[in-house]
C-alpha cells in the first residue's frame, strides 16, 4: 500500500462515515416518541398558542425532509443550531460542557500510562517473581471494577477529606489564580484518580507484553553483559517497544473516553459532556443531540484515522 | 498486543486445533491464569443457578428496616427496600449473567456472521461489509444506549438489543482476520478445486478452525456486556422491573445510601460484577492466548464500553 | 469631693458594664455573610418565557417585581403592589404601587413597566410571550394612569386575580422593549445573562448553567432589606455529592433532602425542618369515555376497588421513610382553605376490594387473575423513570393487586416518551390503561384543577378526564370574584373528582430540609425554602 494513497483512502473513508453517521443519528433521534414541544409546553400557564410557537420555533411544523436539508445547510455553515432547552448555540453549551470534560480526562489519562508503565516495566523485569503476580492482579482487578462503582468506593473513603463533587468551590469569590487552580486541582483528584485505576491495568499489560519481547533478544544480554544498569537498558531499549501500541491505545482511548467518561461525571456531579448528553435525550433537545453525537463522531473518527496513521507510519513491521 | 497473560511455551504457532471441548479444557487444566478464571465464574454460576433453592430469603419481602444493618440473619444488611442483600445479590447476578450471555449471543451471531461472511468471499463483499463495520464502530455508545432506551424503553430485552448491537463490531473484524488466514490454507484450496461448495466449505473446514477463537471472543465479550449492563443501569435506563447487579448500585445510589452511612448496599454488588468481569478476562484471556500467543488480535477495552481489535494490524483492516 | 469622684467613677462603671453586656451579644443576630444552598434541580434558564423548573421561578421571585405574594399564613399581602381595588364588578383592578422605586441601574421603577409587561404579554401571548399566555387570560389591556397606579381591564370577572399576579414577573420596560423584534419571538433567544436588571432583595449577579448562581444584596430595594450579603444557589447531580459538601461545610443548607439520609444529618448536627409538602404521589386511570380497549375500568366500581387495595402506610413507611402524609384530594391540605377536608384517603381493605369484583361478576381464573368482558385483568402501568418512588411504590402495590385478581406489568420510560404514550396517538389518550406520576400543586387551585378538563386533552392532562359537568364548575370557580362562593364550588369539584377517581391519591410528601446550625431563620414552606411563594427565606436568615 503506498503512502499517500492510504492516507487519502483512509480520510476519504472517515469523512464519509462521519456524514453516514449524522444522517442516521437524524433519524434516530426523531424516532424517540415525544418531542421537546410536549416537555417544553407543560408549564402550568399554557395554552395551545405555546405549543405552536414552539414548534414554529423549533422548525417543528415542517416536513422531515425539510428539516434534513436545513440542518445540512446549517452545518456547512458552521452553525449547530439553537438549543429547544436554553435557546443558546448549540456550539456554545458544547464548549462549556467539553471544556469541563477535557481537563479531568486528560490528567486521568496521564495518570493511567504513567501507573501503568511503571507497574508494566516492574512486572517484565521482575518476571517470573512475586512481584509480578501481585502487579499484574492488581492491575486486572482494577480493571474489572466498574467505573461508577470504583468512584462510589473512592467517594466512601474520602469523604471529607477531599472534595466529592462538583467542579470547584463556586463560592470562592475573585479568588487569586493560585486559589482557584488549588481549588479546581482538589476537586479533579478523585474523578480523575476512578479515570486513571479503571485504565492503567491496559498499560501494565501492554508495556509487560512488549517489555517481554524486547528483553528476551539476544541485544540485552550483550547489554547486560557490558555492565549498563538495568534502568538504562529499560529506556534505551525495551521501552521503546511499547511505545508504539501506547501511543495506538492513547489515540483510540481518547476518541471514546469522552462519551464514556458520563459514568464518572454522574457519580462526582462534574458538569461535562457526558451529563449535557443525558440531559439533551430526556429533554428532546434534537439540536443538542446531533451536535453532540457530531462532536462525539468527528472525535471517535478523528482518532481512529490518527491511530491508523501513525501504527502504518511507525510499525516497522508493516513494509509495502 | 491482546490483554493477556504471557506464558509462553504452551501453545504452537498456527496449528490446526483438533476439537473445540477438548481445547478449552485443556487450556483451563495447564494455564493458572486460566483455572483462576474458569474457578471464578464457575462459582458464581453456582449462586446465580441455584438462587432459587438455595436464596435465604423472599426477594420481594421486606425483612427488616430500609438499609437495615449488618447482622448474623443479614451478614450484608439490608437494601433500600428492607429487602435481604444477600438474596438480592444471588438473584441479580442472575439477571445479569442472563443479560451478559444473551447480549453476547446476540453479538457473536452477527459478528460472526459478517465475519464469516467478509473474510471468506472478500473482494466487494468484504469492502461492504466492513464499511458497515466502521459505521457501527464510531458511533458513540452511551449516548446511543440513552436514546435507545428512550425511544423503545428500557426493558430487559431492548437492553440486550442494545448491547449486542454495540458489541459485535469487535468480533466481525477478529473472525474475518482468522477466515482469511484459513481460507488460504491448503487444504481448502484443495477443496475448492475439486468442486466442493462454499456452505460445505465454510461448515465442514472453515468454522471448525475459528470456533475456538470465537469461543475465546465471546468468554471476552460476556465481560464487556455484563459491564455495559452495569453501567446503563446506574444510568436509570435499566429495566426497573429486574433488579440486576447493576440496578442494585443505583437504586442504592439514588436513595443516597453513602450519606446513610449504607455502604453494604453499594459494595458487594460491585465487587460481585468486579469478580466476574475479572473471571471472564483470565479466561478469554487465557483461552485466546493459548490459541496462538503471536496472534494478539482482541483488545479487551471494557472501559470504553467495546472490545476493540487492534486498529492498523496490516492491510486486513483496509 | 472624694464622694463626688467615687459616684462618677461608680457611673462610669455602671456604664461601661451595661454597654460591655449590650455588646456581648444580647440579641445575638449577626447580620452579613454568604449564605450557600445546594439544590440538585437547579435553575434552566433566565429568560422567563423560557424557563419552566421552580427554581428559576424561586429565583424570578427574589429578583423580579410582583405585585402580591403569599404571608405566611398563605394569604395575599403587599408587595410591589401597596394596595388594589377590584370595580366594575370586578372587571377592572386598580392596583397602588410602590413609589419611588428603582431599577438596580438606577432608572426608575414604576407601575408603567408593570403595565408594559402586561400589554406586552397580551401582544406576543401567541408567539414569544406565549409561555405568560395563561397568566394573562381575560385581560384585554392594561395602563398606568401615573407612575403609582396600575389599572388592569378584564374581559369577564375572573376569581383568581391576586394569585395570577402572585406568579407575574414584572420586567425592566427599558430592556425588554430591545427585544420584541421577529413578532415577539426574540423575547424568547434573549438570553437575560447575569448580572440582571431587577428589582427585588437580590440581584443576580453570576449563573452558570447545571453550577452555580450567584446573589448579591441589592442596595436599591424599596422593600424589607435582607440581613446577609450574598447567597448562592449551588447544584448538584446526585444527592450524595450534595449531602457530602454540606457535612464538609462546603455548602450551609439543602433546598431538599432525601428520606434515608435524614438521621445521618440530625446526628451531625443538622436542624431538619420537615413541613407538609404540595408534592403528591398518584396512581392514574385512564379515563376518557372514548377508551376503545379495556372500558371495565371506566367503571366507578372498578376504580373504588383499586383503591381498596392501596396500602398508604406502607408505601409512606418504605418509600418515604415516614416523612409523608396518606393523600386523598388533588387539592392538597397544605393549600390551606382550599383543601376539602371532608375527603378522607379510602381505607387498605382487601377483602372489601375482593367482595366489590366479586360483586361485578369478575371471576377470578385459575391463575388467580380475574376475567372482566372476556379479558385477563391484566394491565399495564406506565411508570416514568423521573419520579424516583415511582418503582418501590409499584413493588408494594403489585402483590396486593394481585391478590385482588388484577395483575399489574411495570413499564417503565422517561417521562417524555411516558407522556406521549399515554396521550397518543396524537392526543387521543388510546395508548395506556394505567400509569402512575406525581403532581406539585400551587397554592392557588386554579391550576391543578384545570389538569383534568377536557380543554387540557394534549397539555396537561394525563387522565384524560372529560365531563361536561366538571368543565361547568371549572369555569364557574375561574369566573367566581367571592371568595368563599369560589372555596365552595372548588370543594365540589374535589368531590367529584374523588367520587370519579381519574387518580388515586397515594402520599403527600413532606417539603424537608436540613440547615448548618451556625444559621438560622431559613424558611421552610409547603414549597420548600427557596419558592415561589415570597421572599420570606432569604430576607430572614442569618448567622447566630
Amino acid at each position: 500500500m503506498r503512502g499517500a494513497d492510504y492516507v487519502i483512502k483512509r480520510t476519504a473513508f472517515a469523512v464519509l462515515t462521519v456524514f453516514v453517521a449524522l444522517t442516521i443519528n437524524f433519524a434516530l433521534f426523531r424516532l424517540a416518541p415525544g418531542s421537546a414541544v410536549s416537555n417544553l409546553s407543560r408549564v402550568p400557564h399554557a395554552t395551545q398558542e405555546l405549543r405552536q410557537a414552539l414548534k414554529r420555533q423549533f422548525g417543528l411544523d415542517k416536513s422531515k425532509g425539510a428539516q434534513y436539508v436545513l440542518y445540512l445547510k446549517q452545518l456547512v455553515h458552521g452553525n449547530l443550531g439553537i438549543s429547544f432547552e436554553n435557546q443558546q448555540p448549540v456550539s456554545h453549551n458544547l464548549w462549556i460542557a467539553l471544556k469541563n470534560t477535557l481537563p479531568m480526562v486528560l490528567v486521568g489519562t496521564l495518570f493511567a500510562i504513567v501507573l501503568g508503565t511503571l507497574t508494566g516495566v516492574i512486572a517484565a523485569w521482575r518476571r517470573g517473581t512475586l512481584a509480578e503476580s501481585a502487579t499484574v492482579t492488581t492491575a486486572l482487578s482494577f480493571y474489572s471494577m466498574p467505573t461508577h462503582w470504583l468512584g462510589l468506593m473512592l467517594v466512601i473513603l474520602f469523604t471529607g477529606i477531599l472534595p466529592t463533587g462538583g467542579m470547584s468551590n463556586d463560592f470562592l469569590i475573585n479568588p487569586s489564580f493560585w486559589t482557584h487552580i488549588r481549588d479546581v486541582a482538589s476537586h479533579m483528584v478523585l474523578p480523575s484518580l476512578t479515570l486513571g485505576l479503571v485504565l492503567y491495568g491496559e498499560y501494565t499489560l501492554i508495556v509487560r507484553s512488549a517489555m517481554l519481547e524486547t528483553l528476551g533478544e539476544d541485544y540485552i544480554l550483550t547489554a547486560r553483559a557490558k555492565g549498563l544498569t538495568p534502568w538504562t537498558i529499560i529506556r534505551k531499549h525495551a521501552l521503546r517497544n511499547a511505545m508504539l501500541p501506547i501511543v495506538t491505545l492513547v489515540a483510540l482511548s481518547l476518541g471514546y473516553i469522552v462519551a464514556g467518561a458520563i459514568l464518572i461525571e454522574t457519580v462526582f456531579s462534574w458538569p461535562g459532556i457526558g451529563r449535557a448528553v443525558y440531559d439533551a435525550v430526556l429533554q428532546r433537545d434534537y439540536p443538542m443531540l446531533q451536535g453532540a453525537f457530531l462532536l462525539l463522531t468527528v472525535s471517535v473518527v478523528f482518532f481512529n484515522l490518527l491511530a491508523d496513521l501513525l501504527y502504518f507510519k511507525l510499525d516497522p513491521r508493516i513494509t509495502s | 498486543m491482546s490483554v493477556v497473560l504471557n506464558e509462553p511455551g504452551l501453545a504452537v504457532e498456527g496449528e490446526p486445533v483438533r476439537s473445540r471441548g477438548g481445547f478449552v479444557w485443556r487450556t483451563v487444566r495447564r494455564r493458572p491464569s486460566a483455572t483462576v478464571g474458569a474457578t471464578l465464574l464457575l462459582l458464581v454460576l453456582l449462586g446465580a443457578g441455584l438462587a432459587p433453592w438455595v436464596a435465604p430469603y423472599p426477594l420481594h419481602q421486606q425483612v427488616g428496616p430500609v438499609f437495615g444493618h449488618p447482622s448474623w440473619s443479614h451478614p450484608l444488611g439490608l437494601d433500600d427496600g428492607g429487602i435481604d442483600m444477600v438474596t438480592l445479590l444471588m438473584w441479580g447476578a442472575r439477571i445479569s449473567l442472563v443479560v451478559g450471555f444473551a447480549a453476547t449471543l446476540v453479538s457473536m451471531l452477527i459478528g460472526g456472521s459478517i465475519g464469516l461472511l467478509a473474510g471468506y468471499f472478500g473482494g466487494r463483499t468484504d469492502v461492504v461489509l466492513m464499511r458497515i463495520t466502521d459505521y457501527f464502530l464510531v458511533i458513540p455508545d452511551v449516548p446511543l444506549m440513552i436514546v435507545v432506551a428512550a425511544i423503545w424503553g428500557p426493558s430487559l430485552f431492548h437492553i440486550v438489543i442494545v448491547i449486542g448491537i454495540l458489541l459485535w463490531t469487535s468480533t466481525a473484524r477478529v473472525i474475518r482476520a482468522q477466515v482469511k488466514s484459513v481460507r488460504e490454507r491448503v487444504y481448502v484450496k484443495r477443496a475448492r478445486s475439486l468442486g466442493a461448495g462454499h456452505t460445505r466449505i465454510l461448515v465442514r473446514h472453515v468454522v471448525p478452525q475459528v470456533a475456538p477463537l470465537l469461543i475465546a471472543n465471546t468468554v471476552l465479550t460476556i465481560a464487556v456486556a455484563i459491564f455495559d449492563e452495569t453501567a446503563l443501569s446506574f444510568l436509570g435506563l435499566g429495566d426497573p422491573s429486574r433488579t440486576s447487579l447493576g440496578k442494585i448500585i443505583e437504586n442504592a445510589f439514588q436513595r443516597a445510601a453513602i450519606s446513610s452511612g449504607a455502604w453494604w448496599a453499594i459494595v458487594p454488588p460491585g465487587a460481585l460484577v468486579a469478580v466476574i468481569i475479572l473471571g471472564c478476562s483470565l479466561l478469554g484471556g487465557a483461552l485466546e492466548d493459548a490459541l496462538n500467543p503471536r496472534l494478539r488480535v482482541a483488545h479487551l477495552s471494557a472501559r470504553t464500553f467495546r472490545l476493540r481489535p487492534l486498529v492498523g494490524r496490516s492491510a486486513e483492516s483496509i | 469631693m472624694q464622694k463626688r469622684r467615687l459616684a462618677t467613677l461608680a457611673l462610669g462603671a455602671a456604664i461601661s458594664v451595661a454597654v460591655f453586656a449590650a455588646a456581648a451579644g444580647g440579641s445575638g443576630a449577626k447580620s452579613g455573610g454568604t449564605f450557600r444552598i445546594g439544590t440538585s434541580s437547579g435553575i434552566d434558564s433566565l429568560n422567563p418565557y423560557v424557563a419552566f423548573n421552580q427554581d428559576a421561578y424561586a429565583t424570578f421571585q427574589y429578583i423580579y417585581p410582583i405585585l402580591v405574594q403569599y404571608d405566611d399564613n398563605l394569604h395575599f399581602a403587599p408587595f410591589f403592589a401597596r394596595s388594589w381595588k377590584a370595580s366594575n364588578g370586578g372587571k377592572t383592578w386598580t392596583f397602588k404601587t410602590q413609589p419611588n422605586a428603582k431599577w438596580s441601574d438606577g432608572q426608575p421603577l414604576t407601575a408603567a413597566d408593570a403595565a408594559w409587561t402586561i400589554n406586552t404579554d397580551i401582544k406576543y401571548q401567541g408567539s414569544g410571550a406565549a409561555n405568560e399566555a395563561g397568566l394573562i387570560a381575560h385581560i384585554t389591556r392594561a395602563e398606568a394612569s401615573n407612575p403609582t397606579t396600575l389599572v388592569v381591564h378584564y374581559k369577564h370577572a375572573p376569581g383568581n386575580v391576586l394569585g395570577q399576579f402572585q406568579q407575574f414577573f414584572i420586567l425592566p420596560k427599558h430592556i425588554w422593549s430591545k427585544h420584541t423584534g421577529h413578532k415577539g419571538a426574540d423575547l424568547k433567544t434573549f438570553p437575560n445573562n447575569a448580572p440582571i436588571v431587577g428589582s427585588g432583595p437580590f440581584k443576580l449577579v453570576k449563573f452558570q448553567k447545571n453550577e452555580i448562581a450567584l446573589f448579591q444584596r441589592n442596595g436599591s430595594y424599596w422593600g424589607k432589606k435582607p440581613q446577609i450579603d450574598a447567597f448562592g444557589l449551588r447544584q448538584f447531580s446526585n444527592d450524595d455529592a450534595m449531602i457530602s459538601a454540606l457535612k464538609a461545610h462546603e455548602i450551609d443548607a439543602l433546598e431538599t433532602v432525601p428520606a434515608t439520609a435524614i438521621k445521618s444529618l440530625r446526628r451531625a448536627g443538622f436542624t431538619i425542618s420537615d413541613v407538609r409538602g404540595l408534592d403528591q404521589t398518584d396512581f392514574i386511570i385512564n379515563s376518557n369515555p372514548k377508551k376503545k380497549k379495556h372500558r371495565e375500568l371506566l367503571s366507578l366500581k372498578v376504580k373504588e376497588a383499586f383503591a381498596h387495595a392501596i396500602d398508604r402506610k406502607q408505601i409512606i413507611d418504605v418509600v418515604f421513610l415516614g416523612t409523608a402524609t396518606p393523600a386523598d384530594s388533588i387539592i392538597p391540605a397544605p393549600t390551606g382553605p382550599w383543601h376539602n377536608p371532608n375527603l378522607k384517603p379510602e381505607t387498605f381493605d382487601l377483602r372489601l376490594a375482593n367482595t366489590i369484583l366479586d360483586k361485578l361478576g369478575y371471576k377470578k381464573g385459575s391463575d388467580g387473575i380475574r376475567v372482566a368482558k372476556g379479558h385477563k385483568m391484566s394491565y399495564d402501568v406506565i411508570a416514568p423513570t423521573s419520579v424516583g418512588s415511582i418503582t418501590r411504590t409499584f413493588q408494594i402495590l403489585q402483590p396486593d393487586f394481585k391478590k385482588i385478581g388484577v395483575q399489574l406489568r411495570e413499564k417503565a420510560l422517561d417521562a417524555t416518551a411516558a407522556f406521549d404514550l399515554m396521550s397518543g396517538p396524537n392526543g387521543k389518550y388510546q395508548g395506556f390503561d394505567l400509569a402512575m406520576w406525581d403532581w406539585t400543586a400551587l397554592i392557588d387551585p386554579d391550576f391543578m384543577l384545570s389538569v383534568t378538563t377536557c380543554a387540557q386533552y394534549g397539555g396537561w392532562s394525563d387522565s384524560a378526564f372529560c365531563d361536561k359537568t366538571y368543565d361547568r364548575m371549572y369555569s364557574q370557580q375561574q369566573l367566581t370574584p367571592d371568595q368563599n362562593k369560589r372555596r365552595q364550588i372548588v370543594w365540589k369539584m374535589q368531590k367529584y373528582l374523588y367520587d370519579h377517581r381519574p387518580y388515586i391519591w397515594l402520599a403527600n410528601d413532606d417539603a424537608v430540609t436540613a440547615v448548618s446550625p451556625k444559621w438560622t431563620g431559613f424558611m421552610n414552606t409547603p414549597q420548600g425554602p427557596f419558592n415561589e411563594l415570597n421572599i420570606s427565606s432569604l430576607t430572614s436568615v442569618h448567622q447566630k
